[in-house]
């Protein structure tokens, strides 16, 4: 393999998990059936949401939540231009146009409310709020924004489940009419490939289970247990369904979750008491964002993008696996979308950040491991 | 589950796996990569020898690959892709993912309902970008007449093989006859795992362009970065997420070293159906015996002779514990294509449509079981 010290990510799979798989491959029934059921009734029970649905993927439930809220060709769709591509991908799926704004600043690197303010037009339709690396967007502001302009609040929670956006301990994906969360193998919450939809309106929810599904008015499922054979197709739908294997070990790793996210966190504040004085590391977000997130990534800032591809460079060296994300406009396939300003605070956070290694399997070892090969490199002389 | 629901004693479908099948995703699940690595890579290059192609690529689901296909094709907005209307709405729904129109063709007849070449021939236009051809049921089309009619008019021939993995015409394997082939691994097919699909194709640009889609365009993937072969990325169109996962690839690498043996075991298990079923009268078999060694045979579909009949019989089937399905109630007939395509008509597809009943059918179904599926349609249909 590949031989990282400390590698970006890594998973813990406990026996219970697998046996929770191999039982479901044992019943001979691999889709849309019970488990599915009870993994989705499981999730809304966790986000604290009345529908869960899930899907095939994060950018299946992007795709499904700008379907079910009407958006189409004309449209505008407001996205932060810090972020996977998926956010931006899912409004053009449907033939909107993907307006990009910016985030607030490089040290608190999700999407401006402010901003976005500024470029709603009489096309735009919906606001993607993306809670980046599990910290949580400021959706109290984004929610009254898109409730004075007639807006759909679509929460982007690919990175974040389980994150919280209020001290009462109201989660992501409950604030928007619609939220979408990933189950990538990366993902606190991992299946493999998976994602979900989560809403409140029961109707979105019909539209989101019914599109996942080619429009179909009965499933296998149905029809398996003895229902009509006959069946119409009442939409263009797609397949974007999750199979049973995978809705088993999400129901079998749901329970641990939020120790994995506690973990991580701990994790984080090791990391934030051993860095606070290292000079040139900047640390985004603050204890508040910090106690709120679901910690999917954690980033550290550098002076520069030189600087920081140097300690990348560095870190690599000795066996530090390290990521980043570029802005959007800056790929080849999204320069088009750059608004005339060039989007600063998205295009300063990529720059500058770069993600070190987390997961729940991290020991205070590994974090001093990876601190002191941090210390090392940012005292080497440029 | 309410306790008014039925669960048949014979169903449609009936999968099982073997504990070495087993084995092969505990042991993906204990290693703790689960997408696009190692094991992906290894079931496609094993699915594109088995198969004689160049290029295997692992998708979620065969509507995923008929969406890449479709669109290698060159299929967009004002193109046209002729597709039979007797088959799964996904053939073409993908058309219309692309922004394209699909036009329905014909089937030769009940006793044939694959798509007819000569009826595809009248449909194309200057804006027929792709013909797609259903191999029903795990039966050849005529992938080699529209082969040639396809490369005549320089548009591209997608073959859909949902049904027909390892199936052959005149010794070549289908889903090689055309610009891609796509297959489903759906839990009721041949080789199932759930959900996931593949493309298959024997053209360079079209593999990497499939490639580079099924994952967002992106020019490295996890795994990639992970080895430490690259530390970024650019993204270069536009994609989706059309990932397989490594679980299932481990699952199919597994269950695809048994489906020859499973395919040869469907075969004298139909040609036994198919004995027992030409002593019914009122009823159409689809297709010969002679085609049954050249078959994947997916499922056992028949026609009842009499119009009109379809859910009556299936209702008896029903109350002796017998599932049946309609493999296809035809796609210009469903609500949301006759709002977008109100004039097709297509008589032996609609007549295949309203008459057709597929019969429960799996590898390990006893010789009793196909008696008495058998015995209960004959006295259905005769009553």
């Amino acid at each position: 393999m590949s031989g990282w010290r400390v590698p970006l990510t890594d998973i813990a799979m406990p026996e219970q998990d697998v046996q929770a798989v191999l039982e479901c491959l044992e019943s001979g029934w691999l889709t849309m059936g019970p488990r599915t059921q009870a993994f989705e009734q499981a999730l809304a029970g966790y986000v604290g949401t009345p529908h869960a649905v899930t899907v095939s993927s994060g950018t299946a439930a992007l795709h499904l939540s700008c379907l079910a809220a009407g958006i189409g060709p004309g449209d505008e769709v407001i996205v932060p231009g810090f972020t996977f591509v998926a956010s931006a991908g899912a409004a053009r799926y449907v033939g909107a146009e993907p307006v990009l704004c910016d985030v607030r600043s490089a040290a608190d690197f999700n999407i401006d409310p402010e901003d976005v303010a500024r470029r709603i037009t009489p096309r735009t339709r919906a606001v993607v709020a993306v809670h980046f690396c599990g910290y949580p967007a400021d959706v109290a502001a984004l929610r009254e924004l898109c409730d004075a302009h007639g807006l759909v609040l679509i929460e982007d929670c690919a990175q974040a489940i389980g994150a919280r956006v209020d001290d009462a301990g109201r989660q992501v994906g409950t604030v928007g009419e619609l939220g979408t969360f990933s189950f990538f193998s990366k993902k606190q919450l991992c299946v493999g490939e998976g994602g979900m939809v989560t809403t409140a309106d029961e109707e979105l929810a019909d539209r989101v289970r019914l599109l996942r599904s080619h429009a179909l008015t009965s499933s296998t499922w149905d029809r398996h247990r003895g229902h009509d054979p006959a069946y119409d197709v009442i939409d263009v739908g797609y397949n974007f369904r999750l199979d049973e294997p995978r809705a088993a070990l999400g129901l079998s790793r749901l329970g641990r979750l939020d120790d994995n996210i506690a973990t991580r966190r701990a994790i984080v504040r090791m990391y934030r008491e051993r860095l606070a004085d290292v000079p040139g590391i900047e640390l985004p977000f603050d204890e508040q964002a910090v106690e709120r997130s679901s910690h999917f990534a954690f980033a550290v800032l550098l002076k520069d993008r030189a600087t920081r591809d140097r300690f990348r460079a560095d870190l690599k060296e000795n066996g530090i696996q390290t990521t980043w994300y570029p802005a959007l406009h800056k790929f080849t396939e999204y320069r088009r979308f750059a608004p005339a300003d060039g989007l600063p605070a998205a295009t300063e956070a990529a720059d500058r950040h770069c993600a070190l290694p987390l997961s729940s399997l991290m020991d205070e070892a590994a974090v001093e491991t990876v601190v002191d090969v941090v210390r090392a490199a940012v005292s080497r002389p440029g | 589950m309410s306790s008014t629901e039925i669960f048949p004693e014979l169903p449609l479908f009936d999968l099982r796996l073997e504990p070495q099948d087993l084995e092969a995703v505990a042991e993906t699940l204990r290693s703790g990569w689960l997408t696009l690595g190692p094991r992906t890579a290894e079931f496609e290059e094993a699915f594109a020898t088995q198969l004689g192609a160049r290029h295997a690529i692992a998708l979620s689901s065969c509507t995923a690959a008929l969406h890449l296909a479709y669109l290698a094709a060159g299929a967009g907005p004002g193109d046209e892709v002729i597709v039979p209307s007797f088959t799964f709405a996904a053939t073409a729904a993908a058309a219309l993912y692309c922004g394209a129109t699909p036009v329905f063709a014909e089937i030769v007849s009940r006793k044939r309902p694959s798509l007819d070449p000569e009826d595809v021939e009248r449909r194309i236009t200057p804006r027929t970008k792709a013909v797609c051809v259903v191999h029903y049921a795990g039966y050849a089309a005529a992938a080699d007449r529209l082969r040639e009619l396809c490369d005549a008019h320089g548009i591209a021939l997608i073959e859909d093989v949902a049904h027909a993995p390892s199936a052959t015409l005149g010794g070549r394997k289908l889903g090689t006859w055309g610009l891609a082939g796509a297959f489903s691994f759906f839990s009721n097919k041949v080789l199932s795992v759930g959900e996931g699909g593949l493309l298959c194709t024997d053209d360079d640009d079209v593999a990497a362009f499939v490639r580079s889609r099924r994952s967002h365009a992106m020019t490295s993937g996890t795994w990639d970065r992970h080895s430490g072969r690259t530390d970024t990325y650019d993204v270069d169109g536009l994609g989706f997420n059309y990932r397989l996962d490594e679980p299932r690839a481990a699952l199919l690498l597994s269950r695809l070293g048994r489906l020859e043996s499973e395919i040869t075991r469907r075969r004298e298990l139909t040609l036994r159906y198919r004995e027992l079923l030409k002593g019914i009268d009122g009823i159409i078999l689809p297709f010969e015996d002679s085609e049954v060694p050249n078959s994947s045979c997916y499922v056992i579909s028949i026609m009842i002779e009499q119009d009109g009949r379809q859910a009556e019989v299936s209702a008896r089937l029903r109350e002796r514990g017998i599932q049946t399905s309609i493999f296809y109630p035809s796609i210009h007939s469903f609500s949301a294509y006759r709002e977008r395509f109100p004039d097709v008509s297509l008589p032996i597809t609609e007549l295949a449509s309203r008459t057709e009943l597929t019969l429960p059918f799996y590898p390990h179904m006893t010789h009793d079981d196909q008696d008495r599926v058998a015995a209960a349609l004959d006295e259905a249909v005769a009553q």
